[in-house]
């Protein structure tokens, strides 16, 4: 009995280190690279800790809006050194910048929508509520592709291409149905009497939000930040549509030009993707003991 | 302070269910007021549109001789007590009783003044640092008249404030209830659904069904003349016994009639019976309207076959076969009664309800507008 759930243990505990190793490998490998330079990376067999550990992938980075990369010039830093760098090198810092806007803003945006929405689809029964939460969730299972084409001629109609604000409008789109939806599963899990209490209590609806609701659904809106920013931060396939100029391009699709230019340099790429990786990382970091009851908070319950 | 009025007020949804059919009710200041009925009777939509938490359909409810139907809940002056009291799981029990008073923009040390006070008068001042998960259902109930008491509202509603404790707590903190409103001097509207707490606390009360009032009156106007069968039976423990039979007439005499049982009816209430004769009735015997002692005059006997005894410490219950009907009993322990006994008792025909056996109205207390 004993041995026997000794050795079912160490079971669990190989397949949980291959787990790991299966998710964390191309990480680990994606920040070893970035610290080689291009012929460590490329020679045989690979390693995993650097033999000539370089930041200078990361210095090209920021000083890359000094270069200008042209193709007679696309040879002058030597890719041995990781000293090469793509056409589009300049632009990397910029996009980020502009990522981290629209992140920002639709994150904000979101959370002024999608909190009152949940909360009155949860709480105050008026005609049509069920119909509109069907509605909005219907919204949820139509491939984001699907959307590119009415999207992009909605957007141009506005004006907006090669403008954030177009991200933002349809980031929002994307993103909070599936926010109501979250929220909305956590307020109804709140029983209707603290509504009533809060309520007698002398809370205007609003104040009633604020002031009970919110701070009861704090893991529930960490998820919701956490999957807007992520969202955000990291789509591709719509900011590639609506923005053409480094004016407006966001990090993913700068870093998506770096493969297609006059060479690939795979160590300024890795670098840029674990700068890509960082507000991520950080914002999980901070909120991580609230990610998991948030996620499961409405699914659990009731 | 505050009189509250119900003018033929209504509550329907969308659906077609009608929750509240014409209600006219006026709620006197400083009144005690119990409404009570099974679940889904409309009670705790009453009590609902006097807070200002449900819409009503049709008609108009008066504070104090003013329409307050649009008025919304935090611009009434009203406090409630939920079922499951409904604290506030993230703040202290400070803050909870605070809340209201917060909220209202009352200067901060009046609050500590009203908080502690409360605290002290319900015996929980050494629990106000706590959060409410770390207390019990007792403790909790404290909390939430605490944090009703310090708004030292104009109505102080209650929703089955007590169905979540236990038998003994339940018992106590009823009496306590009741000194609260003696203290607090305001207008008490209390909901549900236990017929001894409404014996207990109200000053009048409110039997409803369906979404009507089927009587309101004082406790024992309720209890001792009830307008129907529904009211007879739903208050009581145990039930009204009844027994269907047919009325006769002679010379000006009224009785009840079943097999050989026949019971006479007292002149008081003959003479409202009188142009029922012939006419087929239930009437209704309260288990304590029985005696056992000496040997029932004319008319008043009820013989039958003991069925069992179940003692109950204080009395014993007996179910009687009474003209093929079972009927249940109480009486003194001192008659030592078995199963299969042959009884007689002496009915008190001065309580005996008769109703129609048609539509349960009470033939003798008839349906008085409130």
């Amino acid at each position: 009995m004993h041995t026997a759930s000794l050795g079912r243990r160490a079971l669990l505990l190989a397949a949980s280190f291959a787990f790991l190793a299966y998710v964390l490998a191309p990480i680990a490998w994606l920040v070893s690279s970035s610290f080689q330079s291009e012929s460590e990376i490329t020679s045989k067999p690979p390693h995993w800790v650097p033999h000539h550990p370089t930041i200078e992938n990361f210095a090209a980075i920021f000083t890359a809006k000094d270069r200008v990369v042209t193709y007679a010039t696309r040879k002058d830093g030597d890719p041995a050194t990781g000293g090469f760098i793509p056409s589009t090198a300049k632009y990397l810092l910029p996009s980020m910048r502009n990522s981290f806007i629209v992140a920002f803003a639709v994150v904000v945006l979101n959370l002024l929508v999608s909190i009152p929405a949940a909360y009155a689809m949860a709480k105050i029964r008026f005609i049509g509520r069920s119909t509109s939460i069907y509605f909005m969730l219907a919204t949820r299972v139509i491939p984001d592709i699907a959307l590119v084409v009415p999207f992009f001629l909605v957007i141009r109609k506005l004006g907006l291409l090669d403008n954030l604000l177009s991200l933002v409008i349809t980031y929002l789109a994307i993103t909070v149905p599936f926010s109501v939806f979250v929220l909305l599963s956590y307020f109804e899990s709140l029983p209707d009497e603290l509504d009533k209490a809060a309520r007698v209590d002398g809370c205007s609806r609003l104040q009633t939000l604020i002031r009970v609701f919110l701070p009861l659904a704090v893991p529930s809106l960490v998820a919701v930040v956490l999957f807007t920013f992520l969202t955000s931060w990291n789509e591709f396939l719509l900011a590639l549509m609506f923005t053409q100029t480094p004016v407006s391009q966001t990090m993913p699709v700068i870093v998506a030009s770096f493969t297609s230019d006059f060479t690939i340099s795979f160590s300024f790429i890795n670098a840029a993707g674990v700068l890509a990786i960082i507000p991520p990382v950080i914002l999980a970091i901070m909120f991580e003991r609230y990610i998991v009851s948030g996620l499961t908070a409405g699914a659990v319950k009731g | 302070m505050a009189r509250i009025k119900f003018e033929s007020v209504s509550k329907r949804y969308p659906n077609g269910f009608t929750a509240l059919d014409d209600l006219n009710l006026d709620i006197q200041d400083k009144e005690f007021l119990v409404l009570l009925g099974p679940s889904g009777c409309g009670k705790s939509t009453t009590l609902n549109m006097i807070a200002g938490l449900e819409d009503i359909s049709d008609g108009n409810l008066f504070f104090d001789g003013t329409v307050v139907n649009a008025v919304p809940p935090h611009q009434r002056d009203v406090a409630m007590v939920f079922q499951s009291y409904a604290l506030y799981p993230h703040k202290s029990v400070y803050e909870n009783i605070a809340f209201g008073l917060r909220m209202r923009k009352h200067p901060k040390d009046e609050i500590d003044q009203r908080v502690r006070d409360a605290a002290k008068r319900l015996e929980i001042e050494h629990l106000l640092e706590r959060r409410p998960t770390q207390l019990s259902g007792g403790q909790r109930q404290r909390v939430a008249l605490g944090r009703a008491m310090v708004r030292q509202p104009a109505v102080f509603l209650m929703d089955e404030p007590l169905s979540n404790l236990d038998a003994a707590l339940r018992i106590s903190t009823r009496a306590e209830i009741k000194q609260l409103h003696q203290v607090m001097q305001t207008t008490f509207v209390y909901v549900t659904h236990d017929q001894s707490e409404a014996l207990t606390l109200a000053d009048r009360i409110v039997v409803m069904r369906d979404g009507v009032v089927q009587q309101i009156g004082t406790p024992d106007a309720i209890y001792e003349q009830p307008h129907n069968m529904f009211v007879a039976s739903f208050l009581g423990n145990p039930p009204i016994n009844y027994l269907d039979g047919q009325l006769a007439v002679d010379n000006g005499a009224v009785t009840f009639r079943r097999g050989a049982l026949s019971l006479l009816i007292p002149p008081e209430s003959a003479g409202k019976l009188a142009a029922f004769a012939g006419r087929e009735v239930t009437i209704g015997i309260r288990a304590e309207d029985v005696s056992e002692h000496g040997t029932p005059p004319a008319g008043q006997a009820l013989g039958g076959r003991i069925t069992s005894v179940l003692p109950v410490g204080s009395d014993n219950f007996l179910e009687i076969d009474v003209e093929g009907k079972q009927l249940f009993f109480r009486v003194g322990k001192e008659a030592h009664h078995k199963d299969g006994d042959n009884t007689v008792l002496t009915v008190n025909v001065n309580r005996l309800h008769v109703f129609d056996k048609q539509d349960g109205q009470s033939l003798i207390w008839q349906k008085v507008q409130a």
